[in-house]
Protein backbone atom coordinates (compact mmCIF):
# COMPACT_ATOMS: atom_id res chain seq x y z
CA UNK A 1 0.00 0.00 0.00
CA UNK A 2 3.07 2.28 1.46
CA UNK A 3 4.88 1.97 -2.44
CA UNK A 4 1.61 2.41 -4.00
CA UNK A 5 1.45 5.55 -2.46
CA UNK A 6 4.98 6.49 -3.08
CA UNK A 7 4.93 5.82 -6.54
CA UNK A 8 1.36 8.11 -7.11
CA UNK A 9 2.85 10.59 -5.34
CA UNK A 10 6.42 10.82 -7.79
CA UNK A 11 3.82 10.90 -10.53
CA UNK A 12 1.88 13.68 -9.45
CA UNK A 13 4.70 15.49 -8.74
CA UNK A 14 6.19 15.29 -11.78
CA UNK A 15 2.90 15.80 -13.68
CA UNK A 16 2.17 18.47 -12.42
CA UNK A 17 5.74 20.20 -12.61
CA UNK A 18 6.03 19.12 -16.19
CA UNK A 19 4.89 22.48 -18.68
CA UNK A 20 1.90 21.85 -21.04
CA UNK A 21 4.18 22.51 -23.97
CA UNK A 22 6.95 20.02 -23.11
CA UNK A 23 5.77 17.81 -26.20
CA UNK A 24 7.34 20.63 -28.46
CA UNK A 25 10.42 21.35 -26.86
CA UNK A 26 13.93 19.83 -28.30
CA UNK A 27 15.77 17.45 -26.88
CA UNK A 28 17.82 18.19 -23.98
CA UNK A 29 21.30 19.27 -24.75
CA UNK A 30 23.73 17.60 -21.46
CA UNK A 31 27.14 19.41 -21.27
CA UNK A 32 30.06 19.20 -19.62
CA UNK A 33 29.20 20.56 -16.12
CA UNK A 34 25.86 20.05 -16.48
CA UNK A 35 24.37 19.13 -13.21
CA UNK A 36 21.39 16.87 -11.88
CA UNK A 37 18.99 16.20 -9.29
CA UNK A 38 17.40 13.30 -8.61
CA UNK A 39 14.87 11.51 -6.34
CA UNK A 40 13.87 7.78 -6.74
CA UNK A 41 12.03 5.71 -5.00
CA UNK A 42 11.53 1.99 -5.02
CA UNK A 43 11.03 -0.92 -3.66
CA UNK A 44 13.30 -3.87 -2.56
CA UNK A 45 12.98 -7.57 -2.94
CA UNK A 46 15.31 -10.12 -1.87
CA UNK A 47 17.33 -12.69 -3.39
CA UNK A 48 18.48 -15.94 -1.22
CA UNK A 49 21.31 -16.65 -3.40
CA UNK A 50 22.36 -19.66 -1.11
CA UNK A 51 20.90 -22.10 0.96
CA UNK A 52 22.28 -20.22 4.10
CA UNK A 53 20.50 -16.98 2.97
CA UNK A 54 17.22 -17.55 5.10
CA UNK A 55 16.22 -13.56 5.61
CA UNK A 56 13.44 -12.35 2.81
CA UNK A 57 14.50 -8.86 4.05
CA UNK A 58 12.00 -6.12 1.77
CA UNK A 59 11.07 -2.40 1.78
CA UNK A 60 10.78 0.63 0.26
CA UNK A 61 13.68 2.59 -0.27
CA UNK A 62 14.07 6.29 -1.41
CA UNK A 63 17.00 7.70 -3.24
CA UNK A 64 18.06 10.92 -3.24
CA UNK A 65 21.38 12.07 -6.08
CA UNK A 66 23.20 14.48 -7.48
CA UNK A 67 25.00 13.84 -10.85
CA UNK A 68 27.68 15.93 -12.61
CA UNK A 69 28.56 15.46 -16.06
CA UNK A 70 32.16 15.67 -16.89
CA UNK A 71 31.90 14.25 -20.94
CA UNK A 72 30.73 15.65 -23.80
CA UNK A 73 29.21 12.63 -26.21
CA UNK A 74 31.57 10.01 -27.26
CA UNK A 75 31.55 7.92 -29.83
CA UNK A 76 29.44 7.39 -32.98
CA UNK A 77 27.25 4.93 -32.90
CA UNK A 78 24.30 3.20 -30.63
CA UNK A 79 26.98 3.35 -27.40
CA UNK A 80 27.42 7.05 -28.04
CA UNK A 81 26.74 8.25 -24.72
CA UNK A 82 28.19 11.05 -21.70
CA UNK A 83 30.15 10.49 -18.11
CA UNK A 84 28.54 11.06 -15.29
CA UNK A 85 30.06 11.42 -11.80
CA UNK A 86 28.03 11.90 -8.56
CA UNK A 87 26.68 10.60 -5.52
CA UNK A 88 23.41 9.43 -4.12
CA UNK A 89 22.37 8.64 -0.32
CA UNK A 90 19.86 5.73 0.15
CA UNK A 91 17.06 5.11 2.04
CA UNK A 92 16.02 2.01 2.90
CA UNK A 93 12.75 1.05 5.17
CA UNK A 94 12.82 -2.53 6.08
CA UNK A 95 9.20 -3.74 6.49
CA UNK A 96 10.29 -7.61 6.15
CA UNK A 97 11.29 -9.68 8.89
CA UNK A 98 11.66 -6.52 11.01
CA UNK A 99 10.30 -2.98 10.73
CA UNK A 100 14.24 -1.64 10.29
CA UNK A 101 15.89 0.94 8.91
CA UNK A 102 19.15 1.59 6.56
CA UNK A 103 21.12 4.84 5.89
CA UNK A 104 23.83 4.21 3.25
CA UNK A 105 25.60 7.67 1.32
CA UNK A 106 27.10 6.07 -2.04
CA UNK A 107 29.55 7.81 -4.91
CA UNK A 108 28.35 6.23 -8.08
CA UNK A 109 29.61 7.08 -11.72
CA UNK A 110 26.73 6.83 -14.27
CA UNK A 111 26.77 6.19 -18.39
CA UNK A 112 23.84 7.77 -20.43
CA UNK A 113 23.17 6.74 -24.06
CA UNK A 114 22.46 9.45 -25.47
CA UNK A 115 21.93 7.99 -29.21
CA UNK A 116 17.87 8.56 -28.66
CA UNK A 117 16.55 12.49 -28.37
CA UNK A 118 14.61 12.01 -25.48
CA UNK A 119 15.10 8.57 -24.27
CA UNK A 120 18.19 8.26 -22.51
CA UNK A 121 19.13 4.76 -21.22
CA UNK A 122 21.92 4.21 -18.65
CA UNK A 123 23.88 1.86 -16.85
CA UNK A 124 25.59 2.81 -13.49
CA UNK A 125 27.27 1.89 -10.26
CA UNK A 126 27.52 2.70 -6.82
CA UNK A 127 28.83 1.69 -3.62
CA UNK A 128 29.89 3.02 -0.07
CA UNK A 129 28.99 2.32 3.75
CA UNK A 130 25.57 1.88 5.02
CA UNK A 131 23.97 1.61 8.34
CA UNK A 132 21.16 -0.51 9.37
CA UNK A 133 19.65 -1.85 12.40
CA UNK A 134 18.29 -4.92 10.89
CA UNK A 135 21.70 -6.71 11.20
CA UNK A 136 22.17 -8.39 14.34
CA UNK A 137 18.77 -9.51 14.18
CA UNK A 138 18.95 -11.66 11.18
CA UNK A 139 21.59 -14.86 10.71
CA UNK A 140 23.06 -13.36 7.41
CA UNK A 141 24.62 -10.09 9.03
CA UNK A 142 25.87 -9.25 12.29
CA UNK A 143 26.92 -5.42 12.29
CA UNK A 144 25.59 -2.82 12.04
CA UNK A 145 28.03 -1.12 9.71
CA UNK A 146 28.42 -2.32 6.59
CA UNK A 147 29.02 -1.51 3.03
CA UNK A 148 26.07 -1.65 -0.18
CA UNK A 149 27.29 -2.02 -3.57
CA UNK A 150 24.63 -1.69 -6.25
CA UNK A 151 24.60 -1.88 -10.37
CA UNK A 152 21.85 -1.34 -12.39
CA UNK A 153 20.47 0.23 -15.22
CA UNK A 154 17.42 2.61 -15.94
CA UNK A 155 15.75 4.81 -18.72
CA UNK A 156 14.98 8.58 -18.85
CA UNK A 157 12.44 10.00 -20.37
CA UNK A 158 12.90 14.03 -21.09
CA UNK A 159 9.74 15.93 -20.26
CA UNK A 160 11.53 18.82 -21.11
CA UNK A 161 15.26 19.56 -21.77
CA UNK A 162 15.97 20.19 -18.05
CA UNK A 163 13.25 17.80 -16.52
CA UNK A 164 13.01 13.62 -16.58
CA UNK A 165 11.50 10.79 -15.25
CA UNK A 166 13.30 7.91 -14.77
CA UNK A 167 13.03 3.87 -14.48
CA UNK A 168 15.38 1.47 -14.15
CA UNK A 169 16.11 -1.95 -11.93
CA UNK A 170 19.05 -2.32 -9.47
CA UNK A 171 20.82 -4.94 -7.86
CA UNK A 172 21.97 -4.25 -4.15
CA UNK A 173 24.50 -6.49 -2.39
CA UNK A 174 25.22 -5.88 1.34
CA UNK A 175 27.79 -6.73 3.64
CA UNK A 176 30.18 -5.78 6.18
CA UNK A 177 33.55 -6.94 4.09
CA UNK A 178 34.41 -9.29 6.94
CA UNK A 179 34.84 -6.93 9.67
CA UNK A 180 32.50 -9.02 11.41
CA UNK A 181 30.84 -12.67 11.07
CA UNK A 182 28.65 -13.83 10.22
CA UNK A 183 29.10 -12.26 7.11
CA UNK A 184 26.60 -13.67 4.11
CA UNK A 185 25.38 -10.81 2.75
CA UNK A 186 22.16 -9.28 1.98
CA UNK A 187 21.32 -9.55 -2.18
CA UNK A 188 18.23 -7.95 -3.52
CA UNK A 189 16.60 -6.36 -6.79
CA UNK A 190 15.67 -2.90 -6.82
CA UNK A 191 12.88 -2.01 -9.08
CA UNK A 192 12.74 2.03 -9.16
CA UNK A 193 11.47 5.04 -10.12
CA UNK A 194 11.80 8.85 -9.87
CA UNK A 195 12.25 12.47 -11.43
CA UNK A 196 15.48 13.78 -12.10
CA UNK A 197 16.02 17.77 -12.71
CA UNK A 198 19.29 19.06 -15.07
CA UNK A 199 20.76 22.33 -14.75
CA UNK B 1 41.23 23.44 26.13
CA UNK B 2 43.32 25.53 24.63
CA UNK B 3 44.92 22.63 22.65
CA UNK B 4 41.28 21.36 21.70
CA UNK B 5 39.96 24.86 20.98
CA UNK B 6 42.84 25.52 18.00
CA UNK B 7 42.56 21.76 17.09
CA UNK B 8 39.05 22.53 15.47
CA UNK B 9 40.23 25.95 14.45
CA UNK B 10 42.86 24.01 12.12
CA UNK B 11 40.35 21.53 11.28
CA UNK B 12 38.10 24.57 10.27
CA UNK B 13 40.76 26.04 8.30
CA UNK B 14 41.94 22.52 6.50
CA UNK B 15 38.03 21.78 4.96
CA UNK B 16 37.66 25.16 4.13
CA UNK B 17 41.04 25.39 2.12
CA UNK B 18 39.86 21.09 0.45
CA UNK B 19 36.97 22.86 -0.45
CA UNK B 20 38.00 26.09 -2.50
CA UNK B 21 40.70 23.84 -3.46
CA UNK B 22 38.17 21.85 -5.01
CA UNK B 23 36.28 24.24 -6.44
CA UNK B 24 38.90 26.08 -8.50
CA UNK B 25 39.44 25.92 -12.49
CA UNK B 26 40.92 27.52 -14.89
CA UNK B 27 41.86 28.39 -18.46
CA UNK B 28 44.53 28.46 -20.75
CA UNK B 29 44.94 29.03 -23.79
CA UNK B 30 47.55 27.94 -26.33
CA UNK B 31 49.41 30.73 -27.84
CA UNK B 32 48.86 30.49 -31.71
CA UNK B 33 51.81 30.68 -33.94
CA UNK B 34 51.57 34.47 -35.22
CA UNK B 35 50.21 35.77 -31.35
CA UNK B 36 53.55 37.04 -30.90
CA UNK B 37 53.38 39.46 -32.93
CA UNK B 38 52.36 43.11 -32.00
CA UNK B 39 48.17 43.67 -33.40
CA UNK B 40 48.47 45.09 -37.06
CA UNK B 41 47.19 48.45 -37.75
CA UNK B 42 46.54 50.04 -40.92
CA UNK B 43 44.03 52.55 -42.59
CA UNK B 44 42.56 52.54 -45.99
CA UNK B 45 41.34 55.88 -47.53
CA UNK B 46 37.28 55.71 -47.28
CA UNK B 47 37.18 56.21 -51.11
CA UNK B 48 39.48 52.55 -51.93
CA UNK B 49 36.92 51.19 -49.31
CA UNK B 50 34.64 48.71 -50.26
CA UNK B 51 32.10 46.62 -49.21
CA UNK B 52 32.37 42.95 -47.73
CA UNK B 53 29.53 40.49 -47.74
CA UNK B 54 29.47 37.39 -45.32
CA UNK B 55 28.34 34.72 -47.57
CA UNK B 56 28.53 31.48 -45.87
CA UNK B 57 29.51 30.06 -42.19
CA UNK B 58 30.50 26.22 -42.07
CA UNK B 59 30.54 24.99 -38.73
CA UNK B 60 31.98 21.50 -38.28
CA UNK B 61 32.89 19.52 -34.81
CA UNK B 62 35.22 16.67 -34.49
CA UNK B 63 34.65 16.28 -38.65
CA UNK B 64 30.42 16.43 -37.81
CA UNK B 65 28.74 19.69 -39.45
CA UNK B 66 27.31 21.64 -37.32
CA UNK B 67 24.43 24.14 -37.11
CA UNK B 68 25.38 28.08 -37.82
CA UNK B 69 24.75 30.67 -35.34
CA UNK B 70 23.61 34.24 -36.26
CA UNK B 71 25.76 35.36 -33.09
CA UNK B 72 29.15 34.08 -34.64
CA UNK B 73 27.99 35.64 -37.97
CA UNK B 74 27.40 39.22 -35.76
CA UNK B 75 30.62 38.23 -34.01
CA UNK B 76 32.84 38.15 -37.34
CA UNK B 77 31.30 40.66 -38.59
CA UNK B 78 31.83 43.16 -35.34
CA UNK B 79 35.87 42.17 -35.88
CA UNK B 80 35.64 42.94 -39.66
CA UNK B 81 33.94 46.22 -38.88
CA UNK B 82 36.54 47.55 -36.45
CA UNK B 83 39.66 47.14 -38.62
CA UNK B 84 37.76 49.95 -40.60
CA UNK B 85 38.72 47.90 -44.33
CA UNK B 86 35.19 48.14 -45.52
CA UNK B 87 32.63 50.69 -46.63
CA UNK B 88 29.86 48.12 -44.91
CA UNK B 89 29.52 44.77 -44.06
CA UNK B 90 26.19 42.95 -44.22
CA UNK B 91 25.21 39.21 -44.39
CA UNK B 92 24.45 37.79 -48.09
CA UNK B 93 21.43 37.09 -46.92
CA UNK B 94 20.15 40.22 -46.39
CA UNK B 95 22.40 42.00 -48.62
CA UNK B 96 22.67 40.24 -52.11
CA UNK B 97 25.60 40.43 -54.08
CA UNK B 98 25.11 43.54 -56.87
CA UNK B 99 26.81 42.67 -59.62
CA UNK B 100 28.09 45.80 -61.14
CA UNK B 101 29.49 46.61 -57.68
CA UNK B 102 32.88 46.17 -56.36
CA UNK B 103 32.63 43.90 -53.15
CA UNK B 104 34.52 41.31 -51.68
CA UNK B 105 32.19 37.79 -50.60
CA UNK B 106 34.13 36.51 -47.09
CA UNK B 107 33.68 32.66 -46.77
CA UNK B 108 34.46 31.40 -43.49
CA UNK B 109 34.65 27.67 -42.16
CA UNK B 110 35.20 26.64 -38.47
CA UNK B 111 36.88 23.12 -37.98
CA UNK B 112 36.50 22.47 -34.15
CA UNK B 113 38.31 19.52 -32.07
CA UNK B 114 36.73 18.75 -29.29
CA UNK B 115 38.16 16.50 -26.04
CA UNK B 116 36.91 16.24 -23.04
CA UNK B 117 38.82 13.10 -22.16
CA UNK B 118 35.90 10.60 -20.84
CA UNK B 119 38.34 8.09 -20.47
CA UNK B 120 40.43 10.17 -18.21
CA UNK B 121 37.18 11.56 -16.22
CA UNK B 122 36.01 7.96 -16.13
CA UNK B 123 38.76 6.44 -14.37
CA UNK B 124 39.13 9.81 -12.15
CA UNK B 125 35.33 9.28 -10.95
CA UNK B 126 36.24 6.10 -9.94
CA UNK B 127 38.87 7.55 -7.92
CA UNK B 128 37.27 9.62 -6.59
CA UNK B 129 34.19 7.97 -5.72
CA UNK B 130 36.53 5.50 -3.84
CA UNK B 131 37.80 7.92 -1.36
CA UNK B 132 34.33 9.47 -1.28
CA UNK B 133 35.36 12.68 -2.59
CA UNK B 134 38.51 13.36 -0.49
CA UNK B 135 40.26 13.46 -3.24
CA UNK B 136 38.16 15.55 -5.55
CA UNK B 137 40.44 18.97 -4.79
CA UNK B 138 43.64 17.11 -6.33
CA UNK B 139 42.41 15.09 -9.06
CA UNK B 140 41.32 17.65 -11.77
CA UNK B 141 39.66 17.01 -15.19
CA UNK B 142 40.66 18.40 -18.18
CA UNK B 143 38.65 19.86 -21.23
CA UNK B 144 40.25 20.33 -24.40
CA UNK B 145 38.95 22.75 -27.34
CA UNK B 146 40.88 23.73 -30.42
CA UNK B 147 39.90 25.13 -33.72
CA UNK B 148 40.78 25.84 -37.40
CA UNK B 149 39.43 29.03 -39.23
CA UNK B 150 40.13 29.32 -42.64
CA UNK B 151 38.31 32.51 -44.26
CA UNK B 152 38.28 33.11 -48.06
CA UNK B 153 37.80 35.89 -49.88
CA UNK B 154 36.71 36.34 -53.51
CA UNK B 155 37.38 39.34 -54.75
CA UNK B 156 35.11 41.03 -57.68
CA UNK B 157 37.51 40.38 -60.24
CA UNK B 158 37.68 36.52 -59.39
CA UNK B 159 40.64 36.24 -57.41
CA UNK B 160 40.51 33.90 -53.87
CA UNK B 161 42.42 34.44 -51.24
CA UNK B 162 42.70 31.84 -48.51
CA UNK B 163 43.65 32.51 -44.33
CA UNK B 164 44.25 30.17 -41.75
CA UNK B 165 44.30 30.50 -38.27
CA UNK B 166 44.36 27.97 -35.12
CA UNK B 167 43.79 28.48 -31.59
CA UNK B 168 43.47 25.89 -29.12
CA UNK B 169 43.03 25.76 -25.00
CA UNK B 170 42.36 23.96 -22.02
CA UNK B 171 40.08 24.17 -19.39
CA UNK B 172 41.42 22.72 -15.81
CA UNK B 173 38.77 21.98 -13.09
CA UNK B 174 37.58 20.27 -10.23
CA UNK B 175 34.65 18.13 -10.01
CA UNK B 176 32.65 20.58 -7.76
CA UNK B 177 33.82 23.55 -10.01
CA UNK B 178 32.33 22.09 -13.46
CA UNK B 179 29.61 24.45 -15.22
CA UNK B 180 28.33 24.32 -18.47
CA UNK B 181 29.54 28.31 -18.51
CA UNK B 182 33.26 27.22 -18.05
CA UNK B 183 33.10 25.84 -21.76
CA UNK B 184 31.62 27.83 -23.06
CA UNK B 185 34.27 30.71 -21.66
CA UNK B 186 36.65 28.63 -22.81
CA UNK B 187 35.43 28.27 -26.47
CA UNK B 188 35.04 32.11 -26.32
CA UNK B 189 38.61 32.75 -25.78
CA UNK B 190 39.99 30.16 -28.14
CA UNK B 191 37.79 31.69 -30.95
CA UNK B 192 38.60 35.15 -30.25
CA UNK B 193 42.00 33.95 -30.46
CA UNK B 194 41.58 32.72 -33.91
CA UNK B 195 39.53 35.63 -35.02
CA UNK B 196 42.33 37.64 -33.62
CA UNK B 197 44.75 35.98 -35.98
CA UNK B 198 42.83 36.16 -38.78
CA UNK B 199 42.18 39.57 -38.68
CA UNK B 200 45.73 40.34 -38.10
CA UNK B 201 46.79 38.17 -41.43
CA UNK B 202 43.77 40.17 -43.08
CA UNK B 203 45.35 43.76 -42.04
CA UNK B 204 48.71 43.15 -43.48
CA UNK B 205 47.35 42.27 -46.77
CA UNK B 206 45.00 45.51 -47.15
CA UNK B 207 46.22 46.02 -51.24
CA UNK B 208 43.85 43.46 -51.64
CA UNK B 209 41.17 44.92 -50.52
CA UNK B 210 41.17 48.11 -52.18
CA UNK B 211 39.07 49.33 -54.70
CA UNK B 212 41.85 50.20 -56.70
CA UNK B 213 43.40 46.89 -56.41
CA UNK B 214 41.75 45.58 -59.69
CA UNK B 215 39.27 46.56 -62.12
CA UNK B 216 35.84 45.54 -62.40
CA UNK B 217 35.39 42.86 -64.45
CA UNK B 218 31.67 41.16 -64.77
CA UNK B 219 31.92 38.01 -62.54
CA UNK B 220 31.90 34.58 -64.03
CA UNK B 221 28.57 32.96 -63.19
CA UNK B 222 28.59 29.69 -62.38
CA UNK B 223 24.94 27.82 -62.62
CA UNK B 224 23.85 24.40 -62.15
CA UNK B 225 20.84 23.38 -62.06
CA UNK B 226 19.57 20.61 -59.95
CA UNK B 227 15.81 18.72 -61.09
CA UNK B 228 14.06 15.95 -59.62
CA UNK B 229 14.40 13.19 -61.33
CA UNK B 230 11.04 12.31 -62.91
CA UNK B 231 9.73 9.05 -63.70
CA UNK B 232 9.60 8.06 -66.48
CA UNK B 233 5.25 7.76 -67.37
CA UNK B 234 4.40 4.56 -67.63
CA UNK B 235 2.89 3.25 -70.68
CA UNK B 236 -0.70 2.85 -70.40
CA UNK B 237 -2.88 0.79 -72.84
CA UNK B 238 -5.51 2.58 -74.47
CA UNK B 239 -7.84 0.85 -76.77
CA UNK B 240 -8.87 2.73 -79.43
CA UNK B 241 -11.38 1.38 -82.07
CA UNK B 242 -9.67 0.38 -85.46
CA UNK B 243 -10.96 3.18 -88.07
CA UNK B 244 -11.76 0.57 -90.79
CA UNK B 245 -14.21 -1.16 -88.69
CA UNK B 246 -16.03 1.74 -87.04
CA UNK B 247 -16.88 2.48 -90.63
Amino acid sequence: MLRLHVLWSLLAVGLMIAPVQAADSVAPQITVGTQEIGLSAGYMLPHQLTTDHTTKQQGVAFMPSWMMTVSDPIGDSWYRGQVSLGAEVVYIQFQEPFLTHGVGFTPKIKYTFVAHDRIRPYAEFAGGPFWTDLAGKIPEESSEFNFILTAGFGCSYFFTPQLAMTVGYRFHHISNAGTQYPNLGLNASLPFGGFSFYF
Amino acid sequence: MAQTTSSQIMTVFVLIGAVATGCTRSIEVLPSADSGAEPATTTIATTERVPLILDQVKISQNGAPQNPSTELDRRLLGSLQSLNLFSHLSLAETSPLVTDEKAIVAHLTIDDAVDSHPGEAAWKGVVIGTSMFLLAPVMELHYDYGTHLTLELERWDGTVKTYHAESSGIASYNLFSASPSMITELKGHVLETGITDLMNQLVKDTAFCNASSAPMTERTIHTVSVKAKRRTPQAVSVSTADPSQSR
